[in-house]
C-alpha cells in the first residue's frame, strides 16, 4: 500500500467520517489537544530551563526531570491520541501540507532527542557534562519541540 | 536580567509585526485573490450536506462591517460606544492591513501559542505544585520565585500577541461569545491570582515546605487550574462562528450575550 493510499485509508475511516460529519468534535478534540500542548510544553521548559541555569537551579536536574516525567509522558500521550485522531479527520489534506511533514520530522526528532541524548545529560546530572553541553542540548530541546507546537499550528492556516 | 528579557521579547514582536504588516497592506493585489483574505474563522454551514467545519471564511471586506451596522442600528443598549469604536477600529489600514497580510497574522498567532507553553505550561506546573502533584521536595515559594517571573513574560507576551490578533479583526471578535467568556474567566484568573498572593500566600514560610499546602492555597491553585483552562478551550472556540452576528436566527439569548440586534427585530 502506498503512503498515499494510507492516508486515504485513515481519511476514510469510520472515526475519521465521524469527527468530520460532527460539528463539534474537532474544535473539541483540537482544544484538548491545545491544553496538552500547554501542558507539555511547561514539562518540557522547566527542565531546559534548569539546564540553561535559569528556573529552578538550586535543585538537580535529574530530581526535577523526575518530577515531571510523569506529565511529560502523559501530556505527550495526550498529544498524541487527540492528535491522531484530529489527523484521520483531514489525513488527505495533511498528506499535501507541508507543515504536517515539518511536524512529523520534527515530533520524531524531538521524541529521540528528548529520550537519548537529553535523557543521558540529565541523569549525568552535571557530572562529567560541560555546562555549555547542557546549554546547547537546552536548546536544541526547546528549539525542536518548537518546531511541533508551530508546524502544527500551521498545518491550520490554507 | 527578568526585566531586559521581558524588553527584548516585547520588542522583538513588535519589529516582527512591523515588518510583515507593511508589505501586507496592498489590498488590492490581495482582493484579487479572496482566499489569500481567509484568516482563522471556521465557518459552520448551515446547510447539512455541506462539509461541516472548518472551512475558511473569506471576509468581503466591506460586508461584515455593513451588516454589523445594519444589526446593531443606532446604538442603543450597553455597549454601543465600544461597538462603534471597534467598528471604526476594523476600518483602520492597521486593523484591515494586519487582516490581509499574509502572514503577519499567522506568525502572530504562532507566537501566541507558543507564549501558551511558556505561561499556562509554568503557571499550572506551579499549581501543581500547590496540589501537591509534583515538586513535591521543592518548596513552594521557591518553585514560586523560580517559575513565576517566567509566567510573567509568557503573559506579556501572550496580551501583547492577544492585543494584536484582537486588533486585526476587532468587531467580530468584540461580538464573539467566546471572546467574552475569555475576558470574564481572565478577570476570574487575575482576582483569584490576587487573592493567593494578599492572603496565604504572605504566610508561605510557615508552610514552604509542606509537601501538602493549606486547604486556601490547594483551593487557589484548583481554580487557577481550571480558569486556565477555560481560558485556553474558549480562546480555541473563538475561531469558529457558531454563535456569531451574521448568522441569524440565533436564540435570544445568545443575541443578548453577543450584543447583536438582528436586523428582522427592528422592523
Amino acid at each position: 500500500m502506498s503512503l498515499l493510499a494510507f492516508f486515504q485509508w485513515c481519511e476514510q475511516s469510520g472515526i475519521g467520517n465521524t469527527i468530520r460529519k460532527s460539528a463539534w468534535l474537532f474544535p473539541l478534540i483540537e482544544a484538548i489537544h491545545l491544553l496538552g500542548l500547554g501542558l507539555i510544553g511547561g514539562a518540557v521548559l522547566v527542565v531546559d530551563l534548569r539546564l540553561l541555569g535559569l528556573g529552578l537551579r538550586r535543585y538537580s536536574v535529574a530530581q526535577l526531570a523526575r518530577d515531571v516525567r510523569p506529565w511529560l509522558i502523559g501530556s505527550l500521550g495526550l498529544m498524541i491520541a487527540t492528535g491522531g485522531l484530529l489527523f484521520l479527520s483531514e489525513a488527505i489534506k495533511c498528506y499535501y501540507h507541508g507543515a504536517f511533514w515539518f511536524k512529523m520530522a520534527s515530533l520524531f526528532l524531538a521524541i529521540v532527542f528528548t529520550f537519548t541524548v537529553q535523557r543521558k545529560v540529565i541523569m549525568a546530572d552535571g557530572v562529567g557534562v560541560r555546562p555549555l553541553w547542557s546549554k546547547v542540548v537546552a536548546l536544541v530541546s526547546v528549539a525542536l519541540w518548537s518546531g511541533v507546537g508551530i508546524g502544527g499550528r500551521w498545518i491550520g492556516f490554507s | 536580567m527578568q526585566g531586559r528579557s521581558t524588553g527584548v521579547l516585547i520588542a522583538l514582536v513588535l519589529v516582527v509585526c512591523f515588518l510583515l504588516t507593511a508589505p501586507g497592506a496592498a489590498p488590492a493585489y490581495m482582493a484579487q485573490r479572496p482566499t489569500e483574505i481567509a484568516r482563522q474563522v471556521h465557518l459552520i454551514s448551515s446547510d447539512p450536506a455541506e462539509e461541516k467545519w472548518a472551512r475558511f471564511v473569506t471576509f468581503p471586506r466591506a460586508l461584515p462591517l455593513g451588516a454589523a451596522s445594519l444589526q446593531t442600528g443606532s446604538n442603543e443598549g450597553s455597549g454601543g460606544a465600544l461597538l462603534n469604536f471597534f467598528s471604526r477600529m476594523a476600518d483602520s489600514s492597521w486593523s484591515t492591513g494586519l487582516h490581509e497580510s499574509r502572514y503577519a497574522y499567522d506568525l502572530i498567532e504562532s507566537v501566541h501559542v507558543w507564549a501558551l507553553c511558556l505561561f499556562f505550561g509554568l503557571a499550572v506546573l506551579f499549581d501543581f505544585r500547590l496540589l501537591n502533584w509534583t515538586m513535591r521536595s521543592v518548596p513552594v515559594s521557591e518553585v514560586a520565585r523560580r517559575l513565576l517571573p517566567w509566567t510573567v513574560v509568557g503573559f506579556v507576551v501572550m496580551v501583547i500577541s492577544g492585543a494584536l490578533l484582537f486588533s486585526a479583526i476587532p468587531l467580530r471578535s468584540y461580538q464573539n461569545i467566546f471572546f467574552r467568556t475569555k475576558m470574564i474567566m481572565l478577570l476570574l484568573a487575575g482576582v483569584n491570582v490576587w487573592i493567593f498572593h494578599s492572603g496565604v500566600y504572605r504566610r508561605v514560610a510557615t508552610w514552604d515546605v509542606n509537601t501538602v499546602p493549606p486547604r486556601a492555597a490547594r483551593v487557589a491553585g484548583a481554580l487557577s487550574i481550571a480558569l486556565w483552562i477555560c481560558i485556553v478551550l474558549s480562546g480555541r472556540m473563538i475561531a469558529y462562528n457558531w454563535f456569531d452576528c451574521d448568522r441569524q436566527p440565533q436564540r435570544p439569548i445568545v443575541n443578548l450575550l453577543t450584543s447583536c440586534v438582528p436586523a428582522a427585530s427592528e422592523h
